[in-house]
Parts: C-alpha cells; sequence; structure tokens
C-alpha cells in the first residue's frame, strides 16, 4: 500500500518532467497521451488502493527523515484515509477526463507540450497536498498548486489580461500562505508537532475554545480563503478565467479551490476544538455562497458566470465543514466536481465553437449545431440547479439539512443557503436559456460544429458522474473519518428536501420566464433595479475597493522606494562609504610627499605616539589606560 | 666611577652636537667617530668588553671609515648654504620638546621594572665575556643571527647591483 | 654600582633626541645618515645599560644584532647616495622626492 500510494504520486511527476523537458522534441500525440496518460495511470492506481481502503486500511507511512534540527522533526510522510483517498480518486479521475479532453481542446496551440506538462505539474502537487501526513509537506504541494495556476492562468502570457490575471492569482494566494505557515508556527510553537499523527493526538493539550487554537484555525482559514476564493480574498477567480478552459474547469472548478475545503476537513479535529474559527468558515462561506450567486446573475460571459458559480458553491462546502458538517461538505466537492468540470468543458466546446467569443448573447439556439455539448450542459444546469435525483440535488440537500436542523444559530446560515439554492438555479438557466436556446433552429447558417469525440466523451462521463454521483455511499465511506453524520426526523427530512427543491424551482420559473417566454421583462426589471443592478454587475465594486485601499498604496510605496530611497538612501549609503575612503585616502596620499624629512617626521610622530600608549598601559601616565 | 661617567657623558653631548651641528659634512663624520669611541668606553663601563670591542672593530673602525672614504670621494658641499624651507625646523624643535618631555618623566621613574636576571658579572667574569656571549649567540639567539646573516648577505648583493647600475 | 641605571638612560635619550632633531632638520643626505647611526648608538647604549642592571646579557647579544644590521643599511644607504651623486642630482633630501605620490 505504501508503494501504491507512492506511485500515484509520482506517475503524474513523471508526466511533467518527461513533457517539461522532452515535449517539444516529441510528436503532438504522444505529449498528449504522456500527460493524459499519467494521469490515467495515478486513476488506475488510486482505485487499487481505494480497494485496500475500503478493506480497512488505512496507511501513515514514513518515507524518509526529511528535515532535523533538534526536536523540529519533519518526515516525509504520506497519508492515507478515507478522506484523501476520496480527495485523489476525484482529482486524479476528473484530472484524467480533462486531460483527454485537452488533447482535442489545446490541439491547435503552440504550447502543447508546455501545456500538458504545467497540467501533470498541478496535478502532481495536488496530489502531494492531499496525500501528505504532515503540515509542512501539505504547505509545499500548497504552494506549487499556487505555482500550476499562475504559470496555467498566465499560459498564453502574451496577452497583459492574462498575465495581470496569474499575477492577481499568486499575490493574493501568498497572502493565505503567510497564514498557513503562521499557523504551522503556532502549532509547532504549542505542540512540537508538524505531522497529521501527532497533531491530532496532541490536539487536546490545548485549552478548547481558547486564543492559540482559534488563532491557529483562523491562520489557517486565511489559507483556505485565499485559495478557495471566498470572501475577501475571493477576487482573483473571475480574472484566472483567463487561462484556457480546461485549465478553469480542473484547476479553478474541481480541484485546486476546494483545497481549502479539504484542509479544513482534514483538520477537522482542530476546527471541532475552535468554535469560533470555525463559526468563522461558515459565515463566510454562508455569505460568499449568497454573494457570489449575486453577481452571477449580472454577467454576461459564459466563463465568468460559472467563475462566480464555483465561488458560490464553495461557499456551501465551507458553510458545511463550518458547522461540522464534515460528510456534507466532502460529498459536495464530489458532486460538484462533476458538474463543474462538465459545465466548463461543455462551456470550452462552445467557445471553440463560437471562435473565442465567450458573450453569451452572441449565442443561443445550439441544439441543432452542437448536440452533444447542448444536453451534456443541460443534465450540468440540471444537476447544480438541484433537479430531484440527480447529483446535485443529493449534496445541496445534504448541506442545507445540516444547515436547518442544527442546534444553534447555524439556521440563519441555512436560510442564505436556500436563497443562494434559488438563485443557483435562476442564473444557470439564465445562461442556459441565452447561451444554449429553447428552440429548435429550422436551419443554421452559422456553421457550428461539435467538438471532436475526443472532448465530447469525457464531457458525456462527466455528465453521467453528474447523474449518478448523489447515489455514491460518500457519508458511510468517510464516516471512519467524521463519525456518523447527525440523523434528522423523516419529517424533517422530506420537509427540508421539498423546501429545497421548491427554491430551486422558483428559481427555474423564474429565469424562464424572464429569458424564455418574455424577454422584454428582463429589460425592463434591469432598468428598475437601476443601480442595484450595477452595483451587483460590477461584483459590488471590490476590486476597485481594493485597489484604492490596497494596490495604490502599495504602488506609490514602491515608486517612493525606488524613486527616492533607493538613490538617496541606500546607494547613498553604500556610495557615501566608498566616497568617505576615497577621500581620506586622498588626504593621506598627501602625506607621500617623497621627501625623506617629512616621513622622519610622520615616523617619529608615530613613535612617540607607541611610547605614549605604552607608557599609559604600564602606568607611567596621568591618565589610566587599560587594565 | 660618577666622575669618570660624568666627563664621558659630557664627550657624548658634545660630539652629538658636533654630528649635528657642523656645516662640513667631513667634520659631522668626524664627530661621529669621537662619539662612537666614547661610546665604546661606555660599555666598558658596563662590563661589556665583547662590545665594547665589537664597537671600535665594527662601527667606528668599518663603517665610519666608509663614511668618511665617500665623503671625501664626494665632497658633497654643506647644505646649510642652500637656501632654507622654514617649516621643517619649527618640527624639529617641537619634537625636541616632546622628546624631552618625555626624558623628564624618565627622570621622575627611576626604577627598572624588569625581572632581573641570573648573570651578574661575577657570574659572567667566571666564564669570560666572549664565552659568554658566544654561547648565547648560539644557543639562544641562533635564529636572529642566522637571520641576521641573511640580511647582510642580501645588502652585500644589493649593494654591488647598486653600484653597479649604468647612471643614466 | 654607583652610577644608577637612569643617568645611562638618560644620557641614551639625550643622544636619540639629538640624532633626532638632526635627522630632521639636515638636508645633506649623508649627514642625516649620520643622525640616523647617532639614533642607534644611542638605543644600544640604552639596551646595554638594562641588561648590565638586569644581570642578563640579551641586551648586549641584542645590541651586537644592531651594529651588525647598522652596518648593512649603511652599505646600502652609501650606494644609493653614491648613485644619486652620479645622477648629478643635489644632494639634498628634500628635492629627492622621486617616490612622491
Amino acid at each position: 500500500m505504501d508503494t501504491l500510494a507512492l506511485l500515484v504520486l509520482l506517475t503524474p511527476l513523471a508526466g511533467f518532467i518527461v513533457n517539461a523537458l522532452f515535449g517539444r522534441l516529441l510528436p503532438r500525440r504522444i505529449v498528449g497521451w504522456i500527460g493524459a496518460g499519467s494521469i490515467g495511470l495515478a486513476f488506475v492506481l488510486a482505485l487499487l488502493a481505494l480497494s485496500q481502503v475500503l478493506g480497512g486500511h488505512r496507511l501513515d507511512q514514513t518515507y524518509f527523515t526529511w528535515w532535523q534540527s533538534a526536536d523540529f522533526n519533519v518526515p516525509f510522510n504520506l497519508y492515507l484515509d478515507q478522506l484523501s483517498t476520496l480527495m485523489i480518486l476525484v482529482i486524479t479521475g476528473v484530472g484524467f477526463l480533462i486531460h483527454v479532453y485537452s488533447i482535442g481542446y489545446m490541439r491547435e496551440d503552440p504550447g502543447y507540450s508546455r501545456f500538458f506538462a504545467y497540467m501533470n505539474l498541478f496535478v502532481f502537487t495536488m496530489l502531494l497536498l492531499v496525500l501528505s501526513g504532515n503540515l509542512l509537506w501539505l504547505i509545499i504541494g500548497w504552494a506549487g498548486v499556487g505555482l500550476s495556476s499562475y504559470l496555467l492562468i498566465g499560459f498564453w502570457f502574451e496577452r497583459t489580461s492574462a498575465v495581470f490575471a496569474a499575477r492577481k492569482a499568486f499575490v493574493m494566494n501568498t497572502i493565505g500562505d503567510v497564514g498557513m505557515v503562521f499557523a504551522a508556527f503556532l502549532i509547532f510553537l504549542n505542540l512540537r508537532v508538524l505531522d497529521y499523527q501527532g497533531l491530532f493526538s496532541r490536539v487536546h493539550q490545548l485549552p478548547k475554545g481558547g486564543g492559540v487554537i482559534t488563532a491557529i484555525c483562523l491562520l489557517l482559514l486565511l489559507g483556505a480563503v485565499a485559495k478557495s476564493a471566498q470572501l475577501p480574498l475571493h477576487t482573483w477567480l473571475p480574472d484566472a478565467m483567463e487561462g484556457p478552459t480546461p485549465v478553469s474547469a480542473l484547476i479553478h472548478a474541481a480541484t485546486m479551490v476546494t483545497a481549502g475545503v479539504y484542509l479544513v476537513a482534514r483538520m477537522h479535529l482542530l476546527y471541532d476544538w475552535a468554535p469560533t474559527a470555525a463559526a468563522t468558515v461558515a459565515v463566510i462561506g454562508g455569505v460568499t455562497a449568497l454573494y457570489a450567486a449575486t453577481i452571477g446573475t449580472a454577467q454576461i460571459d459564459i466563463k465568468r458566470i460559472l467563475a462566480y458559480s464555483t465561488m458560490s458553491q464553495i461557499g456551501y462546502m465551507f458553510l458545511a465543514v463550518g458547522i461540522g458538517a464534515y460528510t456534507a461538505g466532502m460529498f459536495h466537492f464530489m458532486t460538484h466536481a462533476f458538474f463543474k468540470a462538465l459545465l466548463f468543458l461543455a462551456a470550452g466546446n462552445v467557445i471553440h465553437a463560437f471562435h473565442e467569443d465567450q458573450d453569451i448573447r452572441h449565442m443561443g439556439n445550439l441544439r441543432a449545431g452542437l448536440p452533444i455539448t447542448f444536453w451534456t450542459f443541460l443534465i450540468g444546469t440540471l444537476s447544480i440547479s438541484g433537479f430531484p435525483l440527480l447529483a446535485g440535488f443529493f449534496s445541496k440537500d445534504e448541506i442545507i439539512r445540516g444547515a436547518l436542523s442544527a442546534a444553534g444559530g447555524e439556521y440563519v446560515l441555512g436560510i442564505l443557503a436556500l436563497i443562494t439554492a434559488g438563485l443557483t438555479a435562476f442564473y444557470m438557466f439564465r445562461l442556459f436559456i441565452v447561451a444554449f436556446g429553447w428552440e429548435w433552429l429550422a436551419h443554421d447558417d452559422r456553421h457550428l460544429h461539435e467538438a471532436l469525440p475526443v472532448q465530447t466523451i469525457p464531457i458525456v462521463i462527466l455528465a453521467a458522474g453528474a447523474v449518478v454521483g448523489g447515489y455514491i455511499p460518500v457519508a458511510s465511506f468517510l464516516s471512519p473519518v467524521f463519525g456518523q453524520p447527525a440523523e434528522v426526523g423523516t419529517l424533517a427530512f422530506w420537509g427540508l428536501a421539498g423546501l429545497t427543491l421548491a427554491a430551486s424551482a422558483v428559481g427555474f420559473a423564474v429565469a424562464y420566464v424572464l429569458y424564455a417566454r418574455r424577454p422584454e421583462l428582463a429589460v425592463a426589471w434591469r432598468t428598475r433595479l437601476g443601480p442595484i443592478f450595477t452595483l451587483v454587475e460590477h461584483k459590488y465594486y471590490v476590486d476597485e475597493l481594493y485597489d484604492r485601499v490596497f494596490v495604490r498604496p502599495c504602488l506609490a510605496l514602491a515608486r517612493f522606494l525606488n524613486d527616492i530611497v533607493e538613490p538617496r538612501v541606500i546607494d547613498g549609503a553604500v556610495n557615501g562609504i566608498a566616497d568617505f575612503f576615497l577621500l581620506e585616502a586622498r588626504e593621506f596620499r598627501l602625506i607621500q610627499t617623497g621627501r625623506v624629512s617629512s616621513y622622519a617626521l610622520w615616523t617619529l610622530g608615530g613613535a612617540i605616539g607607541i611610547v605614549l600608549v605604552v607608557a599609559g598601559f604600564l602606568g607611567y601616565l596621568p591618565v589610566r589606560l587599560g587594565g | 666611577m660618577v666622575v669618570g661617567f660624568a666627563i664621558v657623558a659630557a664627550w657624548e653631548i658634545v660630539t652629538a652636537a658636533g654630528v649635528v651641528g657642523f656645516r662640513k659634512p667631513i667634520y659631522n663624520a668626524l664627530s661621529l667617530v669621537a662619539n662612537m669611541l666614547g661610546l665604546a668606553v661606555l660599555f666598558l663601563m658596563l662590563n661589556a668588553q665583547f662590545l665594547f670591542a665589537a664597537q671600535l672593530i665594527v662601527y667606528a673602525g668599518a663603517v665610519m671609515v666608509l663614511f668618511v672614504f665617500i665623503i671625501a670621494l664626494i665632497n658633497p658641499e654643506s647644505d646649510v648654504a642652500l637656501p632654507r624651507r622654514g617649516t621643517e625646523w619649527i618640527y624639529g624643535a617641537v619634537f625636541g620638546v616632546i622628546f624631552a618631555a618625555l626624558l623628564v618623566t624618565l627622570l621622575f621613574n627611576r626604577g627598572l621594572t624588569g625581572r632581573p636576571g641570573t648573570l651578574t658579572p661575577e657570574a659572567i667574569a667566571a666564564v669570560g665575556n666572549v664565552q659568554t656571549v658566544g654561547v648565547a649567540l648560539y644557543t639562544k639567539f641562533l635564529f636572529p643571527v642566522e637571520v641576521t646573516s641573511l640580511l647582510l648577505l642580501i645588502a652585500a648583493v644589493g649593494a654591488v647591483y647598486l653600484a653597479m647600475r649604468r647612471v643614466r | 654600582m654607583p652610577v644608577p641605571a637612569y643617568s645611562f638612560l638618560l644620557l641614551s635619550g639625550v643622544l636619540f633626541t639629538m640624532g633626532a632633531v638632526g635627522f630632521l632638520i639636515r638636508r645633506n643626505p649623508l649627514v642625516v645618515f649620520m643622525c640616523i647611526e647617532l639614533m642607534l648608538n644611542a638605543v644600544n647604549l640604552a639596551f646595554v645599560a638594562i641588561s648590565r642592571y638586569l644581570n642578563s646579557l640579551d641586551g648586549v647579544i641584542f645590541a651586537f644584532l644592531v651594529i651588525t644590521v647598522a652596518a648593512a643599511e649603511v652599505v646600502v644607504g652609501i650606494a644609493i647616495i653614491v648613485q644619486v651623486y652620479r645622477a648629478g642630482r643635489p644632494m639634498d633630501v628634500d628635492d629627492l622626492d622621486l617616490m612622491k605620490e
């Protein structure tokens, strides 16, 4: 089992190395299949690991000691339990499908091999993050996925907007990284361990709900918020859509952005022990979910809508793990990976068909031209909106149920979640209706053609997942880690399910009326809501706010340092020292007169000086010199 | 003994003034010879017979002879006739004063603070001055002796080289 | 020993001072050299005096080595001065400033 885990980790690394070093020299087909194949191989190995884990095996294997000084002992160990198995299955499984899709999607791109190299690098670092058995290696994986995200967002580096977006993502991620590292400091300071085994056994030494543990959890939360694009470190995610669509699908929908959720779930013992921090997690999740959903209703770029949708759904996951419903959160993670990846990939097909135009108002009536894409996207939309019996319904419902049935004030969050569910259905169907169209065109002049099979087959597989994913027994699978989820009475169960359904139905209905039946009503409402609409459309002006408050002062400071401090103070000091010596040397040079008599003078003067000093030390002078 | 010392001391000071003061270099040289003779006598008073001989033979007899020969050969002019630059003698005066001050402090610290050794004049006389010096030279001070001989070699070579240079 | 040590040292100091003053003031290189010799001699006197009064021979030995080194130095110095003379330059230390920066 230990070799299995190691191999799962290393196959994507091998793919990365091969494609990075030799990708330019190999033919395209090989590059693509190496890139996808390594992930596929990892998936198979992950399945094997699954069979072992189902048999009750867990793994906490140290392969070597990586860093040791005094009692700071950090091994390189891998930790494979049900939670990490779930993660690696989703990462490698969905990842594999996305890689296969990319073989077709990126086929015309000159940076083909670079793309696959970066993607494999990403999967490797993500697996490292998830499989790591101690906090330090998790942070290393965390930084690694941040790097891969930067490389992939800025993949088309000739585009300024892409470069800025990549930089923005990286900077915000770094803020989170600082939090993570400080959390690690605090943990080590108080508990002297960083590996999970030791950490989990020693957590209870700290006072429950005390300052230390709350600080640790909040710092970890900072990292999670940055990585998962939750409020307030969320502004990078919509910009990250500058990257190629498979990147958005894999990194910014299915996996990397869920790393924050994984972190909280993995550290659940810590969060159980710091209720304030856990509550913060839930509140951030709930608020972000609603916030992002409102913005999504006003966007016109297909990828942006999906990005805000991702933000919102991750908010759901944060809500879940914040209130202690870890299983629900991870369940939603899995179903979300299915339908979000599906939605993004299908959107990719549409974007390619419209020659990189992403404005949904230019689309419409795609049923004839892109049939497979049309139907799969519909399935995805239904799933995310919570259509009964599809995957999204089950997972979303579980979260809302957990929130509304909880003992304390979590029901407020539950209400937020319900409203968000309605909004989700609304904006998703708005997207579908406007972009894909409800009519069947008799005859289409636009010459749209469906994507290659290598692109459509993965989408279909994902669609299947979006349908039946809800039946995978995630809760019982994860029970060894999180315990059994709380039970509710049958009445509550069905009642809450009905509520969720009702919310989604309302959302769907409004979208249908406004966009399919009476588009003029949509326009009317927009003008009615005037300023509110503008506010939402501009994402509540958060970007502008950050720009004013953080970016501009920072740039001003940088300019100040560069123009004033650097030349005057620092160079001044350095040059000043040099000048001082130069000056001195110039003065002292004048001693070299070449005349014996003046040399004699100086020598004598020096001799007298020495005599005086020695006399002083020996005590012959009135002045006390030396000891 | 004290009287003898006083006479020789007076002789020393007078001849030293002569070395510094005379206009013609040949007189300076002869004053220096006289000074060295006086010094040799002082060494004798201090029970350093070997050094007395060495001083006479080497210093007064060889070095000063060289000096006198060169002066006779070159016959340089006195430098007092040359236009004097004003400032240097001030420095000399100042230093003189400082040194005088140091010497005065010497007057007030009359003791010698070193650790007395074992070789009293009687002990030395028992063995013989030259023998004692010789033994010390070749045992305790062997290294300085070897180095000094090397130095002499270098000086000789240097002098020959310098003398052989064609003057432009 | 009726003559106290410090008298010899005092004499040595006086001789040294006179040599130093002459060394600074005189401009004929040969005379300057002789002043140097005077200073060396004064130092020798001090060495021997202390050596005698501390019942040791170390000072005597050192003075002997000083004599040797002085001899070597005189040789080289005279050679330089002769070269200067043969080059036709004035015998004035203040003029011999070729080693000036």
